[in-house]
Order: C-alpha cells, then sequence, then structure tokens
C-alpha cells in the first residue's frame, strides 16, 4: 500500500467555469508531487461538522513546481453545493489513495463523460510525455459544460473529439457514438487499431462504452466512483461488485478492468 | 509524515477492563478501523489501548448491496452487512500483524448462529493471538444473528453461556440500543458470564431521497452513528453503570478528548472512537491527548479517577 498522508492544504483559487462547474486549485506541496494519474484526494473542509464524512474527489491536473494541485468539480450534493464559497482557507486533504490508469499500450482512446474529463486528463500528460499516440472524446450536456476541452487541446496541440447533448458544439448527442466511430477508424494518428480504452463518466456511459471496448476486444478501464466513508480501505462502504468479488473502489481502485466489474 | 502518537504524560492512563489491561481507555468501534492496518500511516496503532476488529465470522460474509451509506446531519448511516473474509483471514493477514506491532487486540466475534459464535472463538483459541473478546450481538445490518440475539433478554443469556464455556479470556458483550430497556439485557450479558459491556452499536435508522422516492440505502435501513447519537449513549452507558458490576466499554460519536472523558464520567472504564475515524484519521490518538490535556488540566492523577465519577 502506498504511504498517504493527510496533508494541511490551501485553497488558492476556486473559480467558476461553467454551469455548477468550478475549478479549485489547491496548494498541497505534498500530494502535488506523489499524485498519479487516476488517483484521488479525500478532502475535509472546515466548518461543516454536521457533515462528517469528508468527500473524495480526482484530481484533474498537478503542478509540482507550484505545489498544487487542482480539482474540477460539480455542484451536484449537500457540499458540493456548498463549496463556490470557499474562496480561500485551510483544508485537508488525505491522498495520494487508489490505484492508477494503465499506461501499458501502444494507442489508446480516452473517453470523458461531465466532470469525467478530470480524472483522465493526468494519463494523457503521461501519454503525451511517453510519446504514445491517443485520442480523447469529451462528451457533456452543452457547450458550456466542455469545460476541460480547452486544456486538452492545449496538450494535444489540436481538438478533442466533442459530444454535446444538445448539439451545441460539436457531434449532437451522447458521445457514444464518436467512440463507436473511432474504435471501427482507429487512432487518429496512424488508423491502428487502439489497444486501450479509459473511460470514466456517468456509469451507464462507461457500462456502454465498455460493452463497445469489449466487442472491438480493446482492454477498457473504468474509474468507478462510490459513496464513501473512510477513503482509505478500512470501512468497506465503497464497494464495487466485481468477478472477483465485493472490491473497495477507493484503494482496490478507483480504476477498475471493465470486465471484471459486475455493472 | 509520521504516524500521530500520545503526548508524554504523567497521567496514569491504563485501565483495566474486565480483565483486559489496557495502557490507555482508548479503543476503536469495530468496523471503523478495519484491524489497524490501513490507519497505521496516520496513527501509531499500538499506542492504543487496543484494537477491536472488524467483525468476524466462521466463513466469509459478502455483506449488503450497495449503497452501503447515507450521511445524515451529525451522523451517517450504514449497512455493511458484516462484510469480512472470514476468521482464518484475519488471523492468518491481521492478528498476526497486531502481534508483530505490539497491539493489544479485541476481536469481534459475530455469528449467523450460536453455534458460529462458539466456532470463531474455537477457532482464535487455537492461536494465542487474542487479548479479548468482543461478542457482536447488536449488529442491526444482517437478517440472521446480530441484533435478532440482542434484544432478547433469554438469548443473550444463552448465547453468552456458550461464549463463556469456549475461552477464559475477558469477554465484552456488545450490546444494541435498539431495546426498549438497555439494563434488562445488559443484566442477561453479565449472568451469561460477560466480563465488561460494551454499548452502544448503531441505532436503526432511515434515510430517504425525496426526488427518486427511494431509500438511501439498498436494504433500506441503516445503523446511525456519529456525533449525533452521543447523548443517546451517554444515557445508556450511565443507566448500565448503575444496573450492572462489570466494566463499561463506553462509545457512541465520540470525536475528542472531551466527549471521552463524558462517557467516562457516565460510568465508563474504557471507550471507543469509532465513525470520527472517517473524517479524521487521528482521532483515535487525539482523542488520547484530550483526555490527557483534560487530567492535567483538572488535577486528575489516574483516570480511573473518572469512571462513574458524576455528580
Amino acid at each position: 500500500m502506498s504511504h498517504l498522508v493527510n496533508e494541511k492544504a490551501r485553497i488558492l483559487t476556486n473559480e467558476n467555469v461553467g454551469p455548477r462547474l468550478h475549478l479549485m486549485v489547491i496548494e498541497s506541496p505534498i500530494i502535488a508531487k506523489s499524485i498519479q494519474p487516476g488517483q484521488f484526494v479525500h478532502v475535509k473542509f472546515p466548518d461543516l461538522e454536521a457533515h462528517i464524512l469528508r468527500r473524495p474527489f480526482s484530481v484533474y491536473g498537478h503542478n509540482e513546481k507550484s505545489g498544487t494541485i487542482d480539482i474540477l468539480y460539480q455542484e451536484v450534493g449537500s457540499v458540493t453545493r456548498l463549496m463556490p464559497s470557499m474562496q480561500s482557507g485551510e483544508i485537508e486533504l488525505i491522498g495520494p489513495i487508489g490505484n492508477t490508469w494503465s499506461t501499458d499500450c501502444t494507442r489508446a482512446l480516452l473517453v470523458g463523460g461531465g466532470v469525467g474529463a478530470a480524472p483522465l486528463f493526468m494519463l494523457a500528460e503521461t501519454l503525451k510525455h511517453a510519446g504514445t499516440p491517443f485520442d480523447v472524446i469529451l462528451g457533456a450536456q452543452t457547450k458550456d459544460a466542455l469545460v476541460a476541452r480547452d486544456r486538452y487541446k492545449a496538450l494535444m496541440e489540436r481538438e478533442p473529439c466533442c459530444a454535446t447533448d444538445d448539439g451545441s458544439y460539436g457531434s449532437p448527442g451522447f458521445c457514444t457514438s464518436l467512440v463507436e466511430e473511432r474504435l471501427s477508424q482507429g487512432c487518429i494518428e496512424d488508423g491502428a487499431p487502439y489497444d486501450f480504452l479509459a473511460v470514466c463518466g456517468p456509469e451507464p456511459l462507461m457500462r456502454i462504452v465498455a460493452d463497445m471496448g469489449a466487442k472491438a476486444g480493446v482492454r477498457t478501464q473504468v474509474s468507478m466512483e462510490k459513496r464513501m466513508a473512510c477513503g482509505i480501505g478500512a470501512c468497506l462502504s465503497c464497494v464495487v461488485d466485481t468477478v472477483d468479488g465485493k472490491k473497495r473502489s477507493c484503494i482496490d481502485g478507483p480504476i477498475f478492468e471493465a470486465n471484471k466489474v459486475v455493472w | 509524515m509520521n504516524a500521530a502518537v500520545p503526548s508524554t504524560t504523567d497521567v496514569k492512563l491504563a485501565v483495566n477492563l474486565g480483565g483486559l489491561h489496557m495502557k490507555n481507555p482508548v479503543t476503536v468501534a469495530s468496523g471503523t478501523f478495519a484491524a489497524g492496518r490501513e490507519y497505521s500511516d496516520f496513527v501509531a496503532v499500538e499506542t492504543l489501548g487496543a484494537v477491536t476488529t472488524k467483525g468476524v465470522s466462521l466463513k466469509g460474509w459478502e455483506g449488503n448491496a450497495s449503497p452501503r451509506i447515507a450521511e445524515t446531519p451529525s451522523g451517517m448511516l450504514n449497512s455493511i452487512g458484516l462484510q469480512n473474509p472470514g476468521v482464518k483471514h484475519l488471523i492468518d493477514h491481521d492478528l498476526t500483524w497486531l502481534r508483530d506491532i505490539g497491539a493489544t487486540s479485541i476481536v469481534n466475534v459475530s455469528g449467523h448462529s450460536f453455534d458460529e459464535y462458539v466456532q470463531v472463538i474455537n477457532a482464535l483459541e487455537a492461536t494465542d493471538l487474542v487479548d479479548a473478546y468482543e461478542i457482536n450481538i447488536s449488529c442491526p445490518n444482517v437478517d440472521a444473528g446480530g441484533m435478532t440475539i440482542g434484544t432478547d433478554p433469554a438469548s443473550v443469556r444463552e448465547v453468552i453461556s456458550m461464549c463463556r464455556e469456549a475461552t477464559s479470556k475477558p469477554m465484552i458483550v456488545k450490546l444494541t440500543p435498539n431495546v426498549t430497556d438497555i439494563t434488562e439485557i445488559a443484566r442477561a450479558a453479565v449472568d451469561g458470564g460477560a466480563n465488561a459491556i460494551s454499548l452502544i452499536n448503531t441505532l436503526l435508522g432511515m434515510a430517504i431521497d425525496a426526488y427518486r422516492r427511494k431509500p438511501q440505502l439498498a436494504r433500506a435501513v441503516g445503523g446511525l452513528s456519529g456525533p449525533a447519537v452521543k447523548p443517546v449513549a451517554l444515557r445508556m452507558v450511565w443507566e448500565v453503570h448503575k444496573a450492572v458490576d462489570v466494566p463499561l466499554l463506553g462509545m457512541g460519536g465520540i470525536a475528542n478528548g472531551i466527549d471521552a472523558i463524558e462517557f467516562m464520567l457516565a460510568g465508563a472504564t474504557a471507550i471507543a472512537v469509532g465513525t470520527a475515524n472517517f473524517n479524521n484519521p487521528t482521532a483515535t490518538v487525539d482523542v488520547i491527548n484530550g483526555i490527557i490535556e483534560y487530567c492535567e488540566q483538572q488535577g486528575v492523577k489516574d483516570v480511573n479517577e473518572l469512571i462513574g465519577a458524576l455528580q
């Protein structure tokens, strides 16, 4: 098991970047140095005594030099709705938690639905650094919600493939049709077939894409998020059903081989 | 970052919980700390009064469907369902580790049937790895065993008597608060041979998602824990302290040293930190240090002075 810390950290910025979407930059030098693609942090916010549980967040980016990590979050629950007002202040992060995406591939396809684009970004950076060709498909409800597009575009030096539910940007409808297209046409760079598919987003999306990956014979990994209490493997709250029994999404995951998950 | 350890102090912290020597009064609530390994990056597990392990059955149990937890105001509901890999795994994987680091171990024993409790104890008696047992007759999240036993005095007396015959080690019996009169259950446990009583297990509760019109937990109901239950737990410790002569292990919403002191004043000899571990992974050592700080401030030379010292 990797070494975990409970780091006293500081919110540096916290800006609205889209509909109910926010980017929080946190000064957290120890975790910024050690975080790996796909891992997450378990966050305790001050002055929320009635909310006795921490909240897990995937890490969208890290900067070792500035000692910061980025969290892209959506207002969905009681705590994330309170977060936009936290413009500064001290927080605590347990991390870096969990396993990491595989990078053992020659051509990768990354599929991010909504804020699911966030935990894939460090994987994209790693693949880019290793010179492994990869393509990215991003899906969101609207153009405004495609908030990770610019960051991926800057990294890849070309547009990621995008789909919006309302057709306001990219391909209209769900991003699954883009996945099907890419799997049949192969890697944009050279047309060679993918040998790795990494997916993060709503569970129905991950399930559909996992089925597509299985049909195409492509190794597929998914990032599972379950309600979590301790976040370090003790409480067994966050289990995922797999062919090998119940596994903890916090430290056995959050990345799972899609063909092992019992959906 | 180094794992937290208790402060040095002249205050005498050791307590005797029904024959179990504890170097300080602080253990953990079963199921919130696994067997300690997961917390060892944060706290020096061997410095706790004892580590109480997650409930163990003879063979592995898969536990309940997800979602298994829901946050509630100042508390949480859980419905894990005693998921565990079985007693052999606990012995080979966890109890040997606890012994190797020099920790004191309390093993929480669960079963579907009276016989299973005895079989689990027999398997553990074949080792020298257990310092005390905590018999779990109070889990609200399983259909057989657990709370179904712990709400009936005759069943409590019978199963505890059977366990008593299987071991001469200190035996703590963990009670459910989901009864009309907890003192009646406590007396039955003592009649059966309990050396100590631990209380409270979780309060049966429910959370509902109004928009989906569904329960938040897959099993609909679960056990409430956290600061929300502390007043109920204190009341029950106070009642049971007056009703029986065995020492008590108090728990329910303890998050800091002052919470722990309150339980000791109500009659607890030792206390367990549970849900607070989830929010604060150093909660156990923080509670020990909070007890030390209180004693030093208040001129208490020995924590035993505090037990039942409510005025």
